[in-house]
């Protein structure tokens, strides 16, 4: 790095709206979960400022209903089932992006706009909106239903609605874009060159596809995987609308401490889990991308 | 100045205008937060136009949200709407302003019955707004059998397998299995609360959903069968959109509520709000709102003018007993929250 200034100072003011927006807007609010997560709940909500780790204990330990504490793993279920269901949501989000974002690079330029102007669209619509619609297209007379008792296929059908099922295609419908748009980056920079040249190798298709085009869209597919993967875990609106709220995801568990529970340190101690987590899997990522390039160029 | 620091200049001048803009309210506004679609929208714009006041609206869906938004301090609102049990809650946390509810007008023109209540003992910081009951209402295309017990609710016959929807508050739907088990509410008992998560559990595979959003439609289109609901919001959905529901009168008896008028401390337009609640408790607009929302009033109306009654909204008059539903002390909180945590875990 070299400096790119004249005077350093005016970088350090020219930075300082950024500075200054996250400071307020996210440190001093983490700081404040993390305050509340170390503090005592109130008797009907809010909390009081007496330091106490029990939080965390609670996320581990409970009273049973014999009044026994006992180790009780009803959170660090939620957390697992948050955590697969947020791998599946990626997974399926991962197949289905590549075939499509392929598809769009090999486009004319002006279709190529148009493709991906159109997978941005949905995000001009509020989220609430958009989820709410499946319960249009999945409920009883939706849509779907619909169309296969107009077409003779079935007479009665079981609801769509509330259930993983569901809640997966709720999810994998709300952040495919996010997974689309950076491997669609990183296929259009890919040298047909390669491609050819495997081919003069003899490589076929699969072989191309495997050896050549899949590893230099690594970095779109772990980004992707990254922007689908982190917002899955904190989903609220899903299994709510569209899961029947029958299975707590993470979000939901914090939203009924906050709420129902009145319980807001245990709320908050969740949520600094949630985040710790998110951290750890971004920290892991990013050391294993950075290995990689590290090899690459030794290589 | 470069470029760069002018827009690091306003920009920085944005966030800080922004950060003390927020709290700065105008004269002649009254902020709303009511239980969706409870207030009559013909009043607050005849309210509007006989004072000059502007009245803005907004809906809560659970007795919780408006409680964690008010405990979270500054909520903006001049007058919000909670549930009897948690008028008693705001009041001991110290949530609400003492505005003299009881020298005012409008508790003139409330009943005998609902005047200095349990919840509010001096009836200085409420006035009641309508008042009804939890239970279950049926959509009678979809289930004939019968519904005069919470039998048919918590241990559903076949037909009702998975045609069953609850609310997503612990709040509203326990104290109903507690009817129906016999518990008293807000029982600090675990054996007892045991009980009430053993008959949730095995309710719990023939239920479609919980949620307390769009139950109407979820009803009324026969998405569900049997749905956790309200007395008057029942009856509103079988007059205006002709669905064939039916609200049970189960013999274990109902939940009562009662929903007043409260100013949040603090709040900016208390002057307003007084008038506002006021102007509702006058006996034509109490009326009016009686005849659009559809639930029981507790201050007086017109008979005259009236719409509902015994005959034509059997909702509204329960034939069964009404338990109101009680405010819990924070160890039987505790309970309801570890049923439920354990019911959706």
């Amino acid at each position: 790095m070299k400096p790119s200034s004249k005077n350093p100072n005016w970088n350090i003011l020219g930075l300082l709206p950024a500075h200054l927006i996250m400071l307020l807007t996210l440190i001093i609010p983490i700081g404040i979960i993390i305050v509340v997560s170390f503090s005592t709940r109130g008797p009907y909500g809010g909390f009081e400022y007496a330091f106490t780790t029990a939080p965390y204990k609670q996320l581990l330990f409970n009273d049973g209903w014999t009044g026994e504490l006992e180790f009780n793993p009803q959170y660090l279920i939620v957390v697992a089932r948050t955590l697969l269901l947020s791998a599946v949501t990626t997974s399926i989000c991962l197949l289905l992006s590549f075939p499509v974002a392929y598809f769009i690079a090999l486009q004319r330029p002006a279709i190529k706009v148009l493709l991906i102007y159109l997978v941005t669209l949905p995000f001009w619509v509020s989220m609430i909106v958009r989820v709410y619609s499946w319960i249009i297209i999945l409920g009883k007379d939706g849509v779907i239903e619909k169309t296969l008792r107009g077409l003779g296929l079935v007479d009665q059908m079981d609801s769509l609605l509330f259930g993983n099922t569901a809640m997966l295609l709720g999810l994998v419908y709300s952040y495919i874009p996010l997974m689309i748009l950076p491997i669609f980056a990183s296929i259009e920079k890919l040298d047909p060159a390669l491609i050819e040249a495997s081919h003069d190798l003899y490589g076929n298709r699969f072989t191309t596809l495997r050896r050549v085009i899949l590893p230099l869209t690594r970095p779109g597919m772990i980004a992707g995987a990254i922007l689908v993967f982190v917002p899955s875990l904190g989903a609220v609106l899903e299994p709510t609308l569209l899961g029947g709220g029958k299975t707590m995801m993470m979000g939901n568990l914090i939203q009924l401490q906050f709420g129902g529970a009145r319980n807001w340190p245990l709320g908050a101690a969740i949520a600094i889990v949630l985040m710790a987590a998110v951290m750890v899997f971004l920290i892991f990522q990013g050391l294993r991308s950075m290995r990689s390039e590290g090899l690459e160029r030794a290589a | 100045m470069s470029t760069r620091t002018k827009i690091a200049a306003l920009a920085m001048a944005g966030a800080v205008s922004l950060a003390f803009s927020l709290p700065a309210l105008a004269e002649g506004n009254l902020a709303i937060y009511a239980w969706a679609d409870s207030i009559s929208p013909e009043m607050v714009a005849k309210f509007e136009k006989e004072t000059g006041i502007k009245v803005t609206v907004d809906a809560f869906s659970s007795n919780e949200d408006l409680l964690t938004k008010l405990q979270a301090g500054s909520s903006g609102y001049d007058i919000v709407t909670p549930s009897q049990h948690f008028v008693k809650i705001m009041i001991d946390s110290g949530l609400l302003e003492d505005f003299g509810a009881s020298s005012m007008a409008a508790y003139s023109q409330v009943l005998p019955d609902w005047q200095k209540p349990w919840w509010d003992p001096t009836g200085n910081h409420s006035v009641p707004l309508a008042f009804g009951n939890a239970g279950y209402t049926v959509n009678r295309d979809l289930y004939k059998g019968p519904v005069d017990s919470w039998k048919t609710y918590f241990e559903p016959p076949a037909e009702l397998h998975g045609k069953i929807a609850s609310l997503a508050q612990p709040d509203e739907v326990i104290p109903a299995a507690e009817n129906y088990l016999g518990i008293k509410y807000c029982s600090e008992d675990p054996q007892e609360m045991k009980r009430v998560l053993d008959l949730l559990l095995a309710q719990k595979p023939f239920v479609a959903a919980y949620s307390s959003d769009n139950i109407e439609n979820r009803i009324g289109s026969g998405e569900v069968a049997a749905h956790f609901w309200w007395d008057g919001n029942t009856m509103r959905l079988r007059r205006n959109d002709k669905a064939n529901v039916e609200y049970a009168m189960p013999k274990e008896g109902l939940v009562g509520w009662l929903d007043s008028y409260v100013v949040p401390k603090g709040a900016a337009n208390i002057e307003n709000a007084k008038k506002f609640i006021d102007f509702m408790a006058q006996i034509d607009n109490a009326t009016a709102q009686y005849n659009y929302y559809g639930h029981s009033s507790p201050v007086k109306i017109d008979e005259s003018k009236a719409l509902y009654n015994k005959e034509n909204a059997p909702e509204l008059f329960p034939t069964v007993p009404v338990k109101m539903g009680q405010a819990c002390s924070p160890a039987a909180q505790e309970l309801v929250t570890k049923v439920w945590t354990q019911l959706l875990q």
